[in-house]
């Protein structure tokens, strides 16, 4: 017996009928020339070719992790570059400073860190004036008027420095033109026409502020009265004005634009934005044509300000 | 064999594990009485293999060739990864390398034969006036080769290692890139169905 019927899988027994079966399978010799014949093909083989590449190492888990570091490092110089080179900015990437990073995160109005450095305004007029200025400290909400008014001056200095910023932009993206223009084989401008532009994108800029200023002279004068009155403004009343105005004014920018396509292609792009964008900008359109503009947002009929001399 | 059917000793000539890694340093340096030597050492056996395998002796014979032309290609790299008097040297077994090479080379010619053939039958008989002599002559070891024949491939390779070739369990393993668990249950299935078959053939058990 070479397996119990339980276990059919059990070693086979020498002398059992399977193994005196399986024992039948004889095996023939070798053919007598089999060693000169492996001996002469090892001779007639060719030498192995050299190794193609490095063999594998182990440390695969290093590899991987190497290509990591590496990529995240090039990612890295890469962005840094761009950021560097102003592409991000030419692009639309909103590059936040380190100083707007840290005042977004300790709660303090980033008024310096706004301004860059090299449209930051110095003279030294300035300079000395502030310094004999006894500094005011914001704590908590704006209750007095000193404290109203050093918030004023915060915004004021951001506003420059914007406008700085904005200014130096429109600079660099008429200059770029002219050299793609120049690179490309195109007409450029001539002096006097490039000056023409400069003074009349200068013209449209100064009207800009002016009206922005205006409206902003008004909601500081609404806001003086309401710390008179002995009421205290948080950051939220001091800056959400502010920035409803600049909605307001982007949004007047692009009626003005939408007005100027066909209807058509003025219901298309009307489609293409997004749905709250959309619905404000129409209740805009609605309230200019009901005669309420002049509340609802600055009253500009200008080109855009930053239109390239291409355009 | 032992009275469990288990092999007590390995059917590989007995060679001086140290000698082995000078064997393959010789192979490397293409010294022909090196590979004359592999050849005393490890042919018969790696034919035996071979040929239960494949049960055609001239295609035994071819791989068994072709596994020792793999080694004389190979004998750089395992002379280099085995230096002589190192630790590795002594662990290393040029047979056992060979059996696997000899096992895996009959597998693949056993399914590359059976996807050319089709697993078909002649459409008409051998007449030939030798034919029925010889298949009288055979016939009992013609029912053992249909016996060892019809077992799946890995199976038979595994009845063949362990059996006909006394091979501990874990040397059949490693021939046949199984780890030892999963070779042993291997070996059972086959024991199963090859217990099955002689039954179907008539035998008593």
């Amino acid at each position: 017996m070479s397996g119990t019927p339980q276990d059919p899988g059990a070693p086979i027994t020498r002398g059992s009928p399977l193994a005196r079966k399986l024992d039948d399978f004889a095996v023939p010799a070798l053919s007598a020339d089999f060693e000169a014949r492996v001996l002469a093909a090892a001779e007639a083989r060719p030498a192995p070719l050299p190794e193609l590449r490095r063999p594998a190492r182990s440390a695969r888990r290093w590899r991987i992790g190497q290509r990591i570091a590496i990529g995240i490092a090039s990612f890295g110089v890469l962005a840094s570059a761009a950021a560097a080179t102003g592409l991000l900015e030419q692009l639309n990437i909103p590059v936040p400073s380190a100083e707007k990073v840290w005042a977004s995160i300790t709660g303090k109005p980033a008024a310096a860190a706004a301004v860059p450095a090299s449209a930051r305004p110095a003279p030294a007029a300035a300079s000395t004036a502030s310094a004999m200025r006894a500094p005011v400290e914001i704590i908590g909400p704006i209750d007095t008027p000193e404290e109203l008014s050093e918030a004023f001056r915060r915004i004021d200095d951001v506003r420059e420095g914007r406008y700085a910023a904005r200014q130096q932009r429109i600079d660099q993206r008429i200059d770029a033109e002219i050299e793609r223009r120049r690179a490309a084989g195109l007409r450029v401008p001539t002096p006097e026409e490039e000056a023409r532009l400069r003074a009349r994108i200068e013209t449209a800029e100064a009207r800009r502020k002016e009206q922005v200023d205006a409206r902003v002279a008004a909601r500081r004068e609404e806001m003086a009265r309401k710390v008179e009155s002995g009421e205290a403004l948080t950051r939220k009343d001091v800056l959400q004005p502010l920035r409803e105005d600049a909605q307001a004014l982007k949004r007047e920018q692009q009626l003005r634009q939408l007005r100027r396509l066909p209807p058509a292609e003025r219901r298309e792009a009307l489609r293409r934005l997004p749905p709250a964008e959309r619905r404000a900008l129409i209740e805009d359109f609605r309230a200019r044509r009901a005669g309420g503009v002049a509340t609802s947002a600055p009253a500009t009929s200008d080109p855009a300000p930053e239109a390239s001399p291409a355009e | 064999m032992t009275a469990s059917g288990e092999p007590s000793h390995s059917a590989q000539p007995t060679a001086d594990t140290g000698d082995e890694a000078g064997l393959a340093a010789r192979l490397a340096a293409r010294d022909a009485a090196a590979l004359r030597e592999v050849i005393a050492r490890h042919a018969a056996v790696l034919h035996r293999i071979a040929f239960r395998m494949i049960g055609e002796a001239q295609e035994a014979e071819d791989i068994v060739q072709e596994a020792l032309l793999r080694l004389w290609d190979q004998a750089p790299k395992i002379a280099e990864r085995h230096p002589v008097g190192s630790q590795a040297a002594a662990s290393l077994r040029l047979g056992g390398w060979l059996s696997r090479v000899v096992t895996n080379l009959a597998i693949d010619r056993l399914r590359r034969t059976r996807r050319l053939a089709g697993e078909e039958v002649p459409d008409t008989e051998d007449d030939s006036p030798l034919a029925d002599a010889l298949i009288e002559a055979n016939e009992r070891e013609g029912l053992t080769r249909a016996l060892v024949a019809a077992l799946p491939d890995r199976q038979r390779a595994a009845i063949v290692l362990t059996y006909y070739e006394e091979l501990p369990n874990a040397e059949a393993a490693a021939a046949l890139d199984m780890n030892i668990k999963a070779f042993e249950s291997l070996l059972h299935r086959a024991r199963a169905a090859l217990r099955q078959a002689f039954a179907a053939q008539g035998g008593a058990l």
